[in-house]
Protein backbone atom coordinates (compact mmCIF):
# COMPACT_ATOMS: atom_id res chain seq x y z
CA UNK A 1 0.00 0.00 0.00
CA UNK A 2 1.36 3.58 -0.89
CA UNK A 3 1.78 5.60 1.86
CA UNK A 4 -0.73 8.46 2.62
CA UNK A 5 -0.52 11.93 4.64
CA UNK A 6 -3.68 14.09 5.99
CA UNK A 7 -3.88 17.07 5.86
CA UNK A 8 -6.43 19.11 7.55
CA UNK A 9 -7.43 22.76 8.21
CA UNK A 10 -9.50 23.81 10.85
CA UNK A 11 -12.39 26.64 11.36
CA UNK A 12 -13.21 27.53 14.52
CA UNK A 13 -16.08 29.71 15.51
CA UNK A 14 -16.01 31.34 18.95
CA UNK A 15 -18.74 33.09 20.24
CA UNK A 16 -17.40 36.33 22.12
CA UNK A 17 -17.77 37.16 25.76
CA UNK A 18 -20.24 40.42 24.88
CA UNK A 19 -23.20 41.35 26.76
CA UNK A 20 -25.01 42.80 23.40
CA UNK A 21 -25.15 41.28 20.04
CA UNK A 22 -22.71 42.33 17.58
CA UNK A 23 -24.87 45.43 15.73
CA UNK A 24 -27.77 45.88 18.00
CA UNK A 25 -28.54 46.22 22.13
CA UNK A 26 -29.87 42.77 22.62
CA UNK A 27 -28.68 40.32 24.99
CA UNK A 28 -26.26 38.38 23.72
CA UNK A 29 -26.88 35.85 26.85
CA UNK A 30 -27.16 32.04 25.94
CA UNK A 31 -30.57 30.72 26.44
CA UNK A 32 -33.94 32.48 27.53
CA UNK A 33 -37.43 32.22 26.50
CA UNK A 34 -37.29 32.07 22.72
CA UNK A 35 -37.34 35.51 20.78
CA UNK A 36 -37.08 37.16 24.52
CA UNK A 37 -33.85 38.98 22.93
CA UNK A 38 -34.80 40.35 20.06
CA UNK A 39 -35.19 43.65 18.23
CA UNK A 40 -36.41 44.85 14.73
CA UNK A 41 -32.19 45.16 13.92
CA UNK A 42 -31.70 41.30 14.76
CA UNK A 43 -35.61 40.26 13.33
CA UNK A 44 -34.04 41.76 9.68
CA UNK A 45 -37.30 44.36 9.71
CA UNK A 46 -36.55 46.39 6.52
CA UNK A 47 -35.04 49.62 7.17
CA UNK A 48 -32.79 48.74 10.84
CA UNK A 49 -29.49 49.35 10.26
CA UNK A 50 -26.72 47.70 12.16
CA UNK A 51 -24.52 49.34 14.25
CA UNK A 52 -20.89 47.57 15.54
CA UNK A 53 -20.61 46.96 19.15
CA UNK A 54 -17.26 48.28 19.54
CA UNK A 55 -16.31 45.45 22.33
CA UNK A 56 -16.80 42.91 19.66
CA UNK A 57 -14.18 45.22 17.84
CA UNK A 58 -11.96 45.01 20.95
CA UNK A 59 -12.44 41.39 20.89
CA UNK A 60 -11.65 40.33 17.53
CA UNK A 61 -8.09 42.37 18.02
CA UNK A 62 -7.81 40.65 21.57
CA UNK A 63 -7.78 37.22 19.09
CA UNK A 64 -6.05 38.58 16.64
CA UNK A 65 -3.01 39.35 18.98
CA UNK A 66 -3.14 36.44 21.01
CA UNK A 67 -2.42 34.07 18.13
CA UNK A 68 0.55 36.48 16.43
CA UNK A 69 -1.69 38.07 14.09
CA UNK A 70 -1.25 41.12 11.98
CA UNK A 71 -4.56 43.50 12.60
CA UNK A 72 -6.05 45.05 9.79
CA UNK A 73 -6.14 48.78 10.74
CA UNK A 74 -9.08 49.46 8.42
CA UNK A 75 -11.01 46.52 8.71
CA UNK A 76 -14.51 45.89 7.20
CA UNK A 77 -17.78 43.92 6.95
CA UNK A 78 -19.41 42.56 4.10
CA UNK A 79 -22.55 40.44 2.87
CA UNK A 80 -22.57 36.66 2.80
CA UNK A 81 -25.54 35.66 0.81
CA UNK A 82 -27.78 32.70 2.77
CA UNK A 83 -31.03 31.78 2.35
CA UNK A 84 -32.57 29.87 5.43
CA UNK A 85 -35.10 31.78 7.83
CA UNK A 86 -32.35 31.31 11.03
CA UNK A 87 -30.85 34.82 9.47
CA UNK A 88 -33.98 36.58 8.52
CA UNK A 89 -31.91 39.21 6.35
CA UNK A 90 -31.35 36.13 3.44
CA UNK A 91 -27.67 37.55 3.84
CA UNK A 92 -24.79 36.50 6.77
CA UNK A 93 -22.72 40.26 7.59
CA UNK A 94 -19.67 38.50 8.21
CA UNK A 95 -15.67 40.19 6.86
CA UNK A 96 -14.63 38.64 3.65
CA UNK A 97 -12.43 41.85 2.06
CA UNK A 98 -10.68 42.98 4.98
CA UNK A 99 -10.85 40.70 8.22
CA UNK A 100 -9.55 42.04 11.62
CA UNK A 101 -6.49 39.99 11.34
CA UNK A 102 -4.66 37.78 9.37
CA UNK A 103 -1.19 36.03 9.22
CA UNK A 104 -0.86 34.82 12.96
CA UNK A 105 1.00 31.55 14.18
CA UNK A 106 -0.19 29.05 16.92
CA UNK A 107 2.44 27.22 18.70
CA UNK A 108 1.73 23.56 19.36
CA UNK A 109 3.52 20.16 20.72
CA UNK A 110 2.85 17.16 20.00
CA UNK A 111 4.23 13.36 20.54
CA UNK A 112 6.27 14.14 17.20
CA UNK A 113 7.23 17.27 18.59
CA UNK A 114 6.71 21.44 18.20
CA UNK A 115 5.57 23.02 15.26
CA UNK A 116 3.95 26.26 14.41
CA UNK A 117 0.17 26.11 12.82
CA UNK A 118 -0.34 29.49 10.39
CA UNK A 119 -3.36 31.44 10.98
CA UNK A 120 -4.88 32.45 7.42
CA UNK A 121 -7.53 34.85 9.37
CA UNK A 122 -9.29 35.71 11.76
CA UNK A 123 -12.87 37.56 10.73
CA UNK A 124 -16.05 38.70 13.16
CA UNK A 125 -19.37 37.71 12.18
CA UNK A 126 -23.08 37.09 13.13
CA UNK A 127 -24.35 33.69 15.03
CA UNK A 128 -27.68 32.46 13.07
CA UNK A 129 -30.46 31.89 15.25
CA UNK A 130 -32.39 28.59 16.05
CA UNK A 131 -34.68 26.27 14.02
CA UNK A 132 -36.99 23.73 15.64
CA UNK A 133 -38.57 21.61 13.14
CA UNK A 134 -42.05 20.91 14.21
CA UNK A 135 -43.16 17.48 12.66
CA UNK A 136 -46.76 17.97 14.09
CA UNK A 137 -47.85 20.95 11.94
CA UNK A 138 -44.86 20.27 9.12
CA UNK A 139 -43.35 23.59 9.87
CA UNK A 140 -40.17 24.98 11.19
CA UNK A 141 -40.29 27.20 14.06
CA UNK A 142 -37.83 30.04 14.51
CA UNK A 143 -36.04 31.50 17.51
CA UNK A 144 -34.42 34.66 16.81
CA UNK A 145 -32.17 35.02 20.40
CA UNK A 146 -29.35 33.76 19.06
CA UNK A 147 -29.05 35.44 15.73
CA UNK A 148 -26.30 38.33 15.58
CA UNK A 149 -24.93 36.85 18.59
CA UNK A 150 -20.47 38.09 18.19
CA UNK A 151 -18.62 35.24 16.73
CA UNK A 152 -15.13 34.93 15.54
CA UNK A 153 -14.06 32.83 13.35
CA UNK A 154 -10.53 31.56 13.31
CA UNK A 155 -9.46 30.17 9.84
CA UNK A 156 -6.07 27.91 10.00
CA UNK A 157 -4.12 26.94 6.88
CA UNK A 158 -4.14 23.61 6.10
CA UNK A 159 -1.21 22.79 8.49
CA UNK A 160 -2.32 19.91 10.46
CA UNK A 161 -1.84 16.67 9.29
CA UNK A 162 -3.22 14.48 12.29
CA UNK A 163 -6.17 14.19 15.21
CA UNK A 164 -3.51 14.49 18.11
CA UNK A 165 -2.40 17.97 16.06
CA UNK A 166 -5.97 19.41 15.88
CA UNK A 167 -5.94 18.11 19.55
CA UNK A 168 -3.27 20.17 20.22
CA UNK A 169 -3.98 23.17 18.50
CA UNK A 170 -7.31 23.85 19.37
CA UNK A 171 -6.07 23.24 23.09
CA UNK A 172 -3.99 26.06 22.79
CA UNK A 173 -6.46 28.70 20.88
CA UNK A 174 -8.47 28.12 24.12
CA UNK A 175 -6.45 28.14 26.50
CA UNK A 176 -4.94 31.79 25.07
CA UNK A 177 -8.51 32.88 24.07
CA UNK A 178 -9.82 31.92 28.00
CA UNK A 179 -6.72 33.75 29.50
CA UNK A 180 -7.37 36.83 26.86
CA UNK A 181 -11.03 36.80 28.46
CA UNK A 182 -12.37 36.62 24.53
CA UNK A 183 -14.53 34.08 25.06
CA UNK A 184 -15.63 30.66 27.46
CA UNK A 185 -14.52 28.53 24.85
CA UNK A 186 -17.07 25.79 25.95
CA UNK A 187 -17.37 23.53 23.11
CA UNK A 188 -20.06 22.04 25.41
CA UNK A 189 -22.16 25.01 25.33
CA UNK A 190 -22.15 25.25 22.22
CA UNK A 191 -19.07 28.82 22.53
CA UNK A 192 -16.67 27.11 20.33
CA UNK A 193 -17.48 25.32 17.56
CA UNK A 194 -14.99 23.35 14.95
CA UNK A 195 -15.56 22.94 11.16
CA UNK A 196 -12.76 20.25 9.94
CA UNK A 197 -11.64 20.69 6.15
CA UNK A 198 -9.41 17.25 5.34
CA UNK A 199 -8.09 15.48 2.38
CA UNK A 200 -5.54 13.30 1.79
CA UNK A 201 -2.86 12.75 -0.49
CA UNK A 202 0.45 10.29 -1.32
CA UNK A 203 3.19 11.34 1.33
CA UNK A 204 5.56 13.91 -0.26
CA UNK A 205 2.98 15.07 -3.00
CA UNK A 206 2.44 19.20 -3.24
CA UNK A 207 -0.96 18.27 -4.93
CA UNK A 208 -3.48 18.43 -2.30
CA UNK A 209 -6.29 15.90 -2.35
CA UNK A 210 -10.09 16.14 -2.56
CA UNK A 211 -11.27 17.98 0.42
CA UNK A 212 -14.74 17.05 2.78
CA UNK A 213 -15.55 19.47 5.77
CA UNK A 214 -17.59 18.15 8.50
CA UNK A 215 -19.26 21.30 10.01
CA UNK A 216 -20.16 21.65 13.70
CA UNK A 217 -18.22 19.67 15.58
CA UNK A 218 -18.41 20.20 19.54
CA UNK A 219 -16.34 18.22 21.21
CA UNK A 220 -12.74 17.03 21.18
CA UNK A 221 -13.52 13.11 21.22
CA UNK A 222 -15.85 13.46 18.43
CA UNK A 223 -13.45 15.47 16.31
CA UNK A 224 -10.70 12.97 16.98
CA UNK A 225 -12.75 10.05 16.18
CA UNK A 226 -14.13 12.02 12.92
CA UNK A 227 -10.73 12.72 11.91
CA UNK A 228 -9.69 9.25 12.23
CA UNK A 229 -12.72 7.80 10.19
CA UNK A 230 -12.53 10.47 7.64
CA UNK A 231 -8.99 9.91 6.73
CA UNK A 232 -9.67 5.82 6.94
CA UNK A 233 -12.46 6.91 4.45
CA UNK A 234 -10.53 8.55 2.17
CA UNK A 235 -7.63 6.08 1.66
CA UNK A 236 -9.87 3.24 0.95
CA UNK A 237 -11.39 5.12 -1.74
CA UNK A 238 -7.88 6.27 -3.26
CA UNK A 239 -6.74 2.71 -2.72
CA UNK A 240 -9.49 0.40 -3.39
CA UNK A 241 -11.27 2.21 -4.83
CA UNK A 242 -14.42 2.15 -2.89
CA UNK A 243 -16.45 5.16 -3.46
CA UNK A 244 -15.46 8.37 -6.01
CA UNK A 245 -14.61 11.47 -3.51
CA UNK A 246 -16.33 14.27 -4.25
CA UNK A 247 -15.84 17.97 -2.28
CA UNK A 248 -18.61 18.25 -0.13
CA UNK A 249 -19.75 18.77 2.99
CA UNK A 250 -20.59 16.16 5.56
CA UNK A 251 -22.34 15.91 8.84
CA UNK A 252 -20.38 13.64 11.57
CA UNK A 253 -22.72 10.88 13.43
CA UNK A 254 -20.57 10.69 16.70
CA UNK A 255 -22.89 7.90 18.05
CA UNK A 256 -22.55 5.60 14.65
CA UNK A 257 -19.31 6.71 14.24
CA UNK A 258 -20.36 7.28 10.94
CA UNK A 259 -19.93 10.34 8.79
CA UNK A 260 -22.78 11.09 6.05
CA UNK A 261 -23.26 13.39 2.58
CA UNK A 262 -24.99 16.69 3.31
CA UNK A 263 -24.53 18.62 0.61
CA UNK A 264 -21.62 19.73 -2.31
CA UNK A 265 -19.43 21.57 -0.20
CA UNK A 266 -19.95 25.79 -1.41
CA UNK A 267 -17.21 27.27 -3.13
CA UNK A 268 -16.80 31.46 -1.99
CA UNK A 269 -17.66 32.46 -5.46
CA UNK A 270 -21.62 30.66 -4.36
CA UNK A 271 -22.13 33.35 -1.00
CA UNK A 272 -21.32 36.47 -3.78
CA UNK A 273 -19.85 38.05 -0.87
CA UNK A 274 -20.18 42.12 -1.34
CA UNK A 275 -19.01 44.79 0.80
CA UNK A 276 -22.19 45.89 3.17
CA UNK A 277 -22.85 49.79 2.69
CA UNK A 278 -24.63 50.00 5.76
CA UNK A 279 -21.50 49.23 7.46
CA UNK A 280 -18.68 52.37 7.10
CA UNK A 281 -15.02 50.83 7.52
CA UNK A 282 -13.87 50.37 10.82
CA UNK A 283 -10.86 52.92 11.22
CA UNK A 284 -8.52 50.88 14.55
CA UNK A 285 -6.13 54.58 15.40
CA UNK A 286 -3.02 54.13 17.04
CA UNK A 287 -4.80 54.58 20.50
CA UNK A 288 -7.34 51.94 20.42
CA UNK A 289 -5.02 49.77 18.99
CA UNK A 290 -1.99 50.45 21.87
CA UNK A 291 -4.90 50.29 24.74
CA UNK A 292 -5.87 46.91 22.77
CA UNK A 293 -1.67 45.75 22.78
CA UNK A 294 -1.63 46.52 26.96
CA UNK A 295 -4.22 44.66 28.09
CA UNK A 296 -3.02 41.68 26.55
CA UNK A 297 -2.04 38.83 29.40
CA UNK A 298 0.96 37.22 30.02
CA UNK A 299 0.82 33.92 27.84
CA UNK A 300 0.06 31.05 30.13
CA UNK A 301 3.29 29.47 29.14
CA UNK A 302 5.00 32.07 30.34
CA UNK A 303 3.27 31.91 33.08
CA UNK A 304 3.77 28.38 33.75
CA UNK A 305 7.59 28.77 33.32
CA UNK A 306 7.28 32.02 35.83
CA UNK A 307 5.81 29.93 38.90
CA UNK A 308 8.39 27.27 38.49
CA UNK A 309 11.38 29.85 38.05
CA UNK A 310 10.29 32.56 40.53
CA UNK A 311 7.93 31.14 43.31
CA UNK A 312 9.55 27.35 43.25
CA UNK A 313 6.02 25.53 42.04
CA UNK A 314 6.60 21.82 40.70
CA UNK A 315 5.52 21.83 36.70
CA UNK A 316 2.83 19.64 37.57
CA UNK A 317 1.18 22.73 39.98
CA UNK A 318 2.31 25.16 37.17
CA UNK A 319 0.58 22.80 34.60
CA UNK A 320 -2.28 23.01 36.50
CA UNK A 321 -2.73 26.77 38.09
CA UNK A 322 -2.14 27.74 34.10
CA UNK A 323 -5.26 26.01 32.85
CA UNK A 324 -7.40 28.49 34.43
CA UNK A 325 -7.43 32.51 34.55
CA UNK A 326 -9.44 32.40 37.07
CA UNK A 327 -7.27 29.99 38.83
CA UNK A 328 -4.47 32.31 38.12
CA UNK A 329 -5.48 35.35 38.81
CA UNK A 330 -6.79 34.00 42.38
CA UNK A 331 -3.66 32.56 43.05
CA UNK A 332 -1.57 35.69 42.49
CA UNK A 333 -4.02 37.73 44.57
CA UNK A 334 -3.50 35.10 47.40
CA UNK A 335 0.26 35.12 47.19
CA UNK A 336 0.24 38.93 47.62
CA UNK A 337 -1.50 38.25 50.58
CA UNK A 338 -0.02 35.36 52.31
CA UNK A 339 3.59 34.81 50.69
CA UNK A 340 3.08 31.28 50.40
CA UNK A 341 2.64 30.04 46.97
CA UNK A 342 2.94 26.56 47.86
CA UNK A 343 0.35 26.55 49.97
CA UNK A 344 -2.25 28.86 48.10
CA UNK A 345 -1.52 26.16 44.87
CA UNK A 346 -2.19 23.08 47.33
CA UNK A 347 -5.68 24.88 48.07
CA UNK A 348 -6.60 26.12 45.07
CA UNK A 349 -5.70 22.42 43.32
CA UNK A 350 -6.98 20.41 45.91
CA UNK A 351 -10.10 22.29 47.72
CA UNK A 352 -10.90 24.75 45.23
CA UNK A 353 -10.96 22.47 43.14
CA UNK A 354 -12.92 19.62 44.74
CA UNK A 355 -15.64 22.24 45.43
CA UNK A 356 -15.69 23.57 41.68
CA UNK A 357 -16.54 19.29 40.62
CA UNK A 358 -19.13 19.06 43.46
CA UNK A 359 -21.10 22.20 41.75
CA UNK A 360 -20.01 20.60 38.46
CA UNK A 361 -18.39 24.21 37.05
CA UNK A 362 -14.83 24.34 35.80
CA UNK A 363 -11.58 26.21 36.96
CA UNK A 364 -13.19 29.69 34.56
CA UNK A 365 -15.96 29.79 37.18
CA UNK A 366 -14.16 30.65 39.95
CA UNK A 367 -15.03 33.64 41.66
CA UNK A 368 -13.73 33.64 44.80
CA UNK A 369 -11.72 36.66 46.05
CA UNK A 370 -7.77 35.52 46.30
CA UNK A 371 -6.97 38.14 48.79
CA UNK A 372 -9.74 36.35 50.96
CA UNK A 373 -8.46 33.41 50.16
CA UNK A 374 -4.60 34.69 51.13
CA UNK A 375 -6.20 35.87 54.64
CA UNK A 376 -7.89 32.57 55.19
CA UNK A 377 -4.50 30.34 54.31
CA UNK A 378 -2.53 32.95 56.83
CA UNK A 379 -5.18 31.91 59.37
CA UNK A 380 -4.19 28.45 58.94
CA UNK A 381 -1.04 29.16 58.96
CA UNK A 382 -0.86 30.94 62.06
CA UNK A 383 -2.59 28.31 63.48
CA UNK A 384 -5.51 30.98 64.70
CA UNK A 385 -8.38 28.66 62.57
CA UNK A 386 -7.95 24.93 62.03
CA UNK A 387 -7.58 23.38 58.93
CA UNK A 388 -11.05 21.78 58.40
CA UNK A 389 -12.61 24.60 59.75
CA UNK A 390 -10.89 26.89 56.85
CA UNK A 391 -12.28 24.64 55.12
CA UNK A 392 -15.77 25.13 55.96
CA UNK A 393 -15.06 28.98 55.50
CA UNK A 394 -13.70 28.12 52.03
CA UNK A 395 -16.87 26.12 51.43
CA UNK A 396 -18.68 29.11 52.27
CA UNK A 397 -16.87 31.51 50.56
CA UNK A 398 -18.03 30.15 46.61
CA UNK A 399 -21.89 31.41 47.91
CA UNK A 400 -21.07 34.56 49.59
CA UNK A 401 -19.08 37.23 49.74
CA UNK A 402 -16.87 37.30 52.70
CA UNK A 403 -15.88 41.23 53.18
CA UNK A 404 -13.44 40.30 56.58
CA UNK A 405 -12.42 36.53 56.95
CA UNK A 406 -10.98 36.90 60.31
CA UNK A 407 -14.30 38.74 61.68
CA UNK A 408 -16.36 36.20 59.92
CA UNK A 409 -14.21 33.26 61.32
CA UNK A 410 -14.65 35.29 65.31
CA UNK A 411 -18.30 35.46 64.46
CA UNK A 412 -18.71 32.02 63.47
CA UNK A 413 -16.50 30.52 66.28
CA UNK A 414 -13.49 29.05 64.32
CA UNK A 415 -10.67 30.86 65.99
CA UNK A 416 -8.80 28.21 67.94
CA UNK A 417 -9.00 29.32 71.50
CA UNK A 418 -6.44 29.79 74.07
CA UNK A 419 -8.24 29.35 76.72
CA UNK A 420 -6.79 26.20 78.53
CA UNK A 421 -9.48 25.99 81.27
CA UNK A 422 -12.08 25.17 78.60
CA UNK A 423 -9.96 23.17 77.07
CA UNK A 424 -9.22 21.29 80.35
CA UNK A 425 -13.34 21.03 81.54
CA UNK A 426 -13.64 19.13 78.08
CA UNK A 427 -10.44 17.15 78.30
CA UNK A 428 -11.43 16.18 82.33
CA UNK A 429 -15.20 15.38 81.50
CA UNK A 430 -14.12 12.82 77.94
CA UNK A 431 -11.35 10.97 80.44
CA UNK A 432 -14.09 10.73 83.09
CA UNK A 433 -16.31 8.96 80.72
CA UNK A 434 -13.92 7.13 78.95
CA UNK A 435 -12.30 5.09 81.21
CA UNK A 436 -11.61 2.03 78.91
CA UNK A 437 -9.42 4.42 76.66
CA UNK A 438 -7.57 5.71 79.60
CA UNK A 439 -6.87 2.67 80.88
CA UNK A 440 -5.67 1.11 77.14
CA UNK A 441 -3.39 3.83 76.85
CA UNK A 442 -1.83 3.53 79.54
CA UNK A 443 -1.76 0.29 79.09
CA UNK A 444 0.55 1.16 75.67
CA UNK A 445 -2.11 1.35 73.66
CA UNK A 446 -1.15 4.25 71.46
CA UNK A 447 -4.31 4.28 69.01
CA UNK A 448 -6.53 5.21 72.41
CA UNK A 449 -5.05 8.36 72.53
CA UNK A 450 -6.10 9.40 69.14
CA UNK A 451 -9.66 8.19 70.25
CA UNK A 452 -9.58 10.35 73.26
CA UNK A 453 -8.15 13.06 70.64
CA UNK A 454 -11.01 13.02 68.56
CA UNK A 455 -13.67 13.07 71.15
CA UNK A 456 -11.92 16.32 72.41
CA UNK A 457 -11.70 17.89 68.96
CA UNK A 458 -15.59 17.23 68.19
CA UNK A 459 -16.56 18.77 71.69
CA UNK A 460 -14.08 22.02 70.84
CA UNK A 461 -15.90 21.91 67.35
CA UNK A 462 -12.26 22.02 66.15
CA UNK A 463 -10.87 25.17 67.31
CA UNK A 464 -8.08 24.01 69.60
CA UNK A 465 -4.48 23.57 68.31
CA UNK A 466 -3.92 20.13 68.07
CA UNK A 467 -0.25 20.12 70.16
CA UNK A 468 -1.99 22.05 72.73
CA UNK A 469 -5.11 19.47 72.99
CA UNK A 470 -2.67 16.47 73.12
CA UNK A 471 -0.05 17.95 76.21
CA UNK A 472 -2.85 18.77 77.96
CA UNK A 473 -4.93 15.12 77.10
CA UNK A 474 -1.49 13.21 78.30
CA UNK A 475 -1.31 15.29 81.58
CA UNK A 476 -4.30 14.72 82.15
CA UNK A 477 -4.97 10.95 81.45
CA UNK A 478 -1.56 10.55 83.90
CA UNK A 479 -2.82 12.40 86.43
CA UNK A 480 -6.10 10.30 86.38
CA UNK B 1 -20.26 36.01 -18.10
CA UNK B 2 -21.52 33.19 -20.14
CA UNK B 3 -24.82 31.64 -20.14
CA UNK B 4 -23.36 28.70 -17.98
CA UNK B 5 -22.23 31.27 -15.12
CA UNK B 6 -25.93 32.75 -15.46
CA UNK B 7 -27.20 30.01 -14.96
CA UNK B 8 -25.46 29.26 -11.88
CA UNK B 9 -26.13 33.01 -10.87
CA UNK B 10 -29.83 32.06 -11.46
CA UNK B 11 -30.17 29.40 -9.66
CA UNK B 12 -27.96 30.88 -6.45
CA UNK B 13 -30.77 33.59 -6.42
CA UNK B 14 -33.40 32.06 -6.93
CA UNK B 15 -34.46 34.00 -10.15
CA UNK B 16 -36.29 32.19 -13.14
CA UNK B 17 -35.25 34.33 -16.36
CA UNK B 18 -36.56 34.08 -19.77
CA UNK B 19 -34.22 33.33 -22.51
CA UNK B 20 -34.66 37.33 -23.67
CA UNK B 21 -34.00 38.38 -20.00
CA UNK B 22 -30.92 36.10 -20.21
CA UNK B 23 -29.68 37.70 -23.80
CA UNK B 24 -30.06 41.35 -22.29
CA UNK B 25 -28.11 39.90 -18.81
CA UNK B 26 -25.64 38.86 -21.38
CA UNK B 27 -25.44 42.10 -23.36
CA UNK B 28 -25.16 44.45 -20.23
CA UNK B 29 -22.43 42.29 -18.21
CA UNK B 30 -20.42 42.07 -21.94
CA UNK B 31 -20.46 46.26 -21.81
CA UNK B 32 -19.67 45.98 -17.87
CA UNK B 33 -16.85 44.04 -18.76
CA UNK B 34 -15.34 46.09 -21.74
CA UNK B 35 -15.88 48.92 -18.69
CA UNK B 36 -13.90 46.87 -16.15
CA UNK B 37 -11.16 46.13 -18.79
CA UNK B 38 -10.20 49.72 -19.46
CA UNK B 39 -9.45 49.84 -15.85
CA UNK B 40 -6.80 47.41 -15.69
CA UNK B 41 -5.46 49.24 -17.81
CA UNK B 42 -4.30 51.93 -15.66
CA UNK B 43 -1.33 52.08 -13.45
CA UNK B 44 -2.77 51.90 -9.75
CA UNK B 45 0.47 51.09 -8.15
CA UNK B 46 0.83 54.62 -6.29
CA UNK B 47 -3.42 54.59 -5.77
CA UNK B 48 -4.44 54.27 -1.92
CA UNK B 49 -6.57 51.59 -1.72
CA UNK B 50 -10.59 52.82 -1.35
CA UNK B 51 -12.35 50.90 1.17
CA UNK B 52 -15.65 52.75 0.67
CA UNK B 53 -16.85 54.85 -1.87
CA UNK B 54 -18.01 58.08 0.77
CA UNK B 55 -15.32 58.79 2.95
CA UNK B 56 -16.92 58.40 6.47
CA UNK B 57 -15.79 56.03 9.41
CA UNK B 58 -18.33 54.18 11.03
CA UNK B 59 -19.42 54.90 14.37
CA UNK B 60 -19.35 52.03 16.95
CA UNK B 61 -21.06 52.06 20.14
CA UNK B 62 -20.57 50.90 23.32
CA UNK B 63 -21.63 47.54 24.91
CA UNK B 64 -24.82 47.91 26.98
CA UNK B 65 -27.52 45.18 26.81
CA UNK B 66 -31.04 47.69 26.58
CA UNK B 67 -34.16 45.44 25.96
CA UNK B 68 -36.10 48.07 23.84
CA UNK B 69 -38.80 46.19 22.35
CA UNK B 70 -41.12 43.47 23.37
CA UNK B 71 -41.51 40.22 21.35
CA UNK B 72 -45.34 40.63 20.99
CA UNK B 73 -44.86 43.72 19.69
CA UNK B 74 -42.20 42.58 17.13
CA UNK B 75 -44.52 39.50 16.18
CA UNK B 76 -47.83 41.74 15.36
CA UNK B 77 -47.30 41.74 11.99
CA UNK B 78 -46.37 38.04 11.71
CA UNK B 79 -48.01 35.92 9.41
CA UNK B 80 -47.70 32.47 11.68
CA UNK B 81 -46.42 32.53 15.41
CA UNK B 82 -47.04 29.85 17.72
CA UNK B 83 -45.95 29.48 21.52
CA UNK B 84 -43.17 32.88 20.75
CA UNK B 85 -41.63 31.05 17.57
CA UNK B 86 -41.81 32.93 14.43
CA UNK B 87 -43.85 29.87 12.20
CA UNK B 88 -42.25 29.24 8.67
CA UNK B 89 -42.64 26.88 5.62
CA UNK B 90 -40.88 23.93 6.76
CA UNK B 91 -36.98 23.86 6.01
CA UNK B 92 -34.77 21.09 5.09
CA UNK B 93 -30.83 21.17 4.80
Amino acid sequence: MKKYETVIGLEVHIELATESKIFCSCSAKFGGEQNDHVCPACCGMPGMLPIVNKHVVDLGMTAGLMLNCDINRVTTFDKKSYYYPDLPCSYQTTQWFSPVAINGTVPIETSKGKKNIRIKQIHMEEDAGKLVHDDWTDTTLVDFNRTSVPLCEIVSQPDLSSAEEVVAYLEQLRSRLRFAKVSGCRMEQGSMRCDVNLSVREEGSDKLGVRTEMKNMNSISAITRAIEYETARHIDALENGTEELVQETRRWDDIKGKSYAMRNKETAGDYRYFPDPNIMPIVIDDEWFDRIKASLPELPEVKKARYISELGLTEYDAEQLTQSRAFCDCFEAACDECGQPKEVANWLISDCSNILNKRQMIADDLTIDGKALGKLIKLVLDGKVQRGNAKKILNTMFDEEIADIEQYAKDNNFIVSNDTGAIEAVIKAVVAEDTRSVNDYKSGKEKALMALFGKCMKQLKGNCSPDMLRELLIKAINEA
Amino acid sequence: MDRDVLRRLEKLNQLSLTEEQKDDFLAFFAKQEQEIDKLYTKDTEQVERMVHVMPIMTVVREDIEKKLFERDDLQKGAPETTDGYWQVPRTVD
